[in-house]
């Protein structure tokens, strides 16, 4: 059942990418929609002031709670992206050693992709 | 068939472009140029026969009931796999045909597919009813007991006639020699949806490995295509749904139909049973 659990996880880090992905994009892109609804603050950060500003972003990023959104959004992100970069490519490999060498491929690049990724995050909260 | 396209149609002859392959003498597929006469109602079948009765007895196709029961007519007519025995030449509204064997599987000859990997697909999901009780299973003493609703849940799929249009159609065919096709993965979901069964976890080793079920890019080219109507991109995706329930725990577990009791033998027939008229000697 291995390749059933492997798409299973998949699928919800899927619906966990679009929650996470959601809140990323209202807190960064849609902040005029929350101000329109009379919301002033968005995860304690004040939606008036521009979000993309180098010292807003890095105050925010000192907050457990974003910093922990961004972690498991680019977790969930690379799973999902390397998960399905490695059905597509199992396509055409035909021995199982090539399969092998696919899966450690993808798996050494994964995680060298999240520790560049988390380095920021974890060296703000420091 | 519609007024319009009744009269759309007035061809009196059909040229039949057919993939000839013979791997003992040629290199790679060529196209021959036949001319078949045209009569209202007559199918790609019936023009291949004419062509293999009259034109060149050496053209090679499979052939068998001519009603689109057997599945052994199935081929790519201008690019879309049909059963020759069910296509009538007007649906294509040209007089023009191409015809060649169905892709995504080795060439015989001619029009001749090598569905024996097909075969072996089918046969790895083990298509068959299994039960715990073997002794039942290999000497049967009653049948099992089964609901017309629990009949409902697998039935259209007891309807594929393996004629491999499905596959020819997948593209994940196409691209992974190695893929069980959506023949195979639908008839494993007809088995493990079948109250009788009890033999999901055997099949599921099989259709859950490396170029098993998960390779199903769900794009329905299967359904769209098959002949009879069945619906295997359907089937494909139920089966997903077990295998992830049975992954986290979450499928019912049912235990399979029981054995239906024999009627008392000293039941009396409701009709009467008449005398032989003809007498032994």
């Amino acid at each position: 059942m291995r390749n059933t659990y492997l798409q299973f996880i998949q699928l919800i880090t899927g619906i966990l990418i679009a929650v996470l992905l959601g809140i990323h994009m209202v807190n960064m892109h849609l902040d005029a929609i929350l101000g329109f609804f009379g919301v002033e603050t968005f995860f304690g950060v004040n939606i008036a002031a521009d979000p993309t500003i180098f010292s807003l972003m890095k105050a925010r990023s000192q907050q457990v709670v974003f910093a922990g959104i961004y972690i498991a959004l680019l977790i969930f992100a690379l799973y999902h992206a390397f998960n399905g970069l490695r059905n597509i490519v199992l396509e055409l490999t035909k021995s199982a050693r090539a399969e092998r060498a696919v899966t450690a491929v993808i798996i050494v690049v994964g995680v060298i992709f999240l520790a560049i990724g988390v380095y920021a995050p974890l060296a703000l909260l420091s | 068939m519609t007024e319009q396209s009744k009269h759309e149609t007035k061809f009196t002859e059909i040229k039949f472009k057919v993939q000839r392959y013979d791997p003992e003498k040629d290199e790679k597929p060529h196209f021959q140029d036949f001319t078949v006469p045209y009569r209202e109602g007559i199918t790609v079948l019936d023009g291949l026969l004419y062509i293999k009765e009259n034109l060149d007895s050496s053209l090679a196709f499979r052939t068998s009931c001519r009603m689109g029961i057997c599945g052994s007519c199935a081929m790519l007519v201008n690019d879309y796999p049909h059963l020759a025995c069910h296509t009538q030449i007007e649906e294509f509204h040209t007089d023009k045909l191409t015809v060649k064997p169905l892709p995504n599987l080795p060439i015989i000859k001619d029009l001749v597919p090598d569905l024996s990997t097909f075969f072996n697909n089918h046969s790895s999901i083990k298509p068959y009813i299994i039960r715990c009780d073997k002794e039942e299973m290999e000497q049967p003493t009653a049948e099992y007991a089964q609901t017309p609703k629990e009949l409902d849940t697998f039935l259209q799929f007891t309807y594929c006639i393996k004629c491999g249009i499905c596959v020819a159609a997948c593209p994940t065919s196409a691209s992974d020699k190695l893929f069980l096709g959506p023949q195979a993965l639908a008839q494993c979901y007809r088995y493990c949806a079948d109250s009788r069964d009890d033999g999901c976890n055997e099949r599921a080793s099989t259709v859950d490995g490396q170029h098993g079920i998960w390779h199903c890019h769900f794009a329905g080219a299967c359904s769209e295509a098959c002949p009879k109507g069945l619906d295997p991109a359907l089937a494909i995706q139920l089966m997903k749904r077990r295998l992830v329930s049975k992954a986290v725990g979450s499928d019912k577990k049912k235990q399979p139909a029981a054995i239906v009791k024999l009627p008392a033998t000293d039941t009396k027939p409701k009709v009467p049973v008449p005398e032989f008229t003809v007498k032994g000697k």
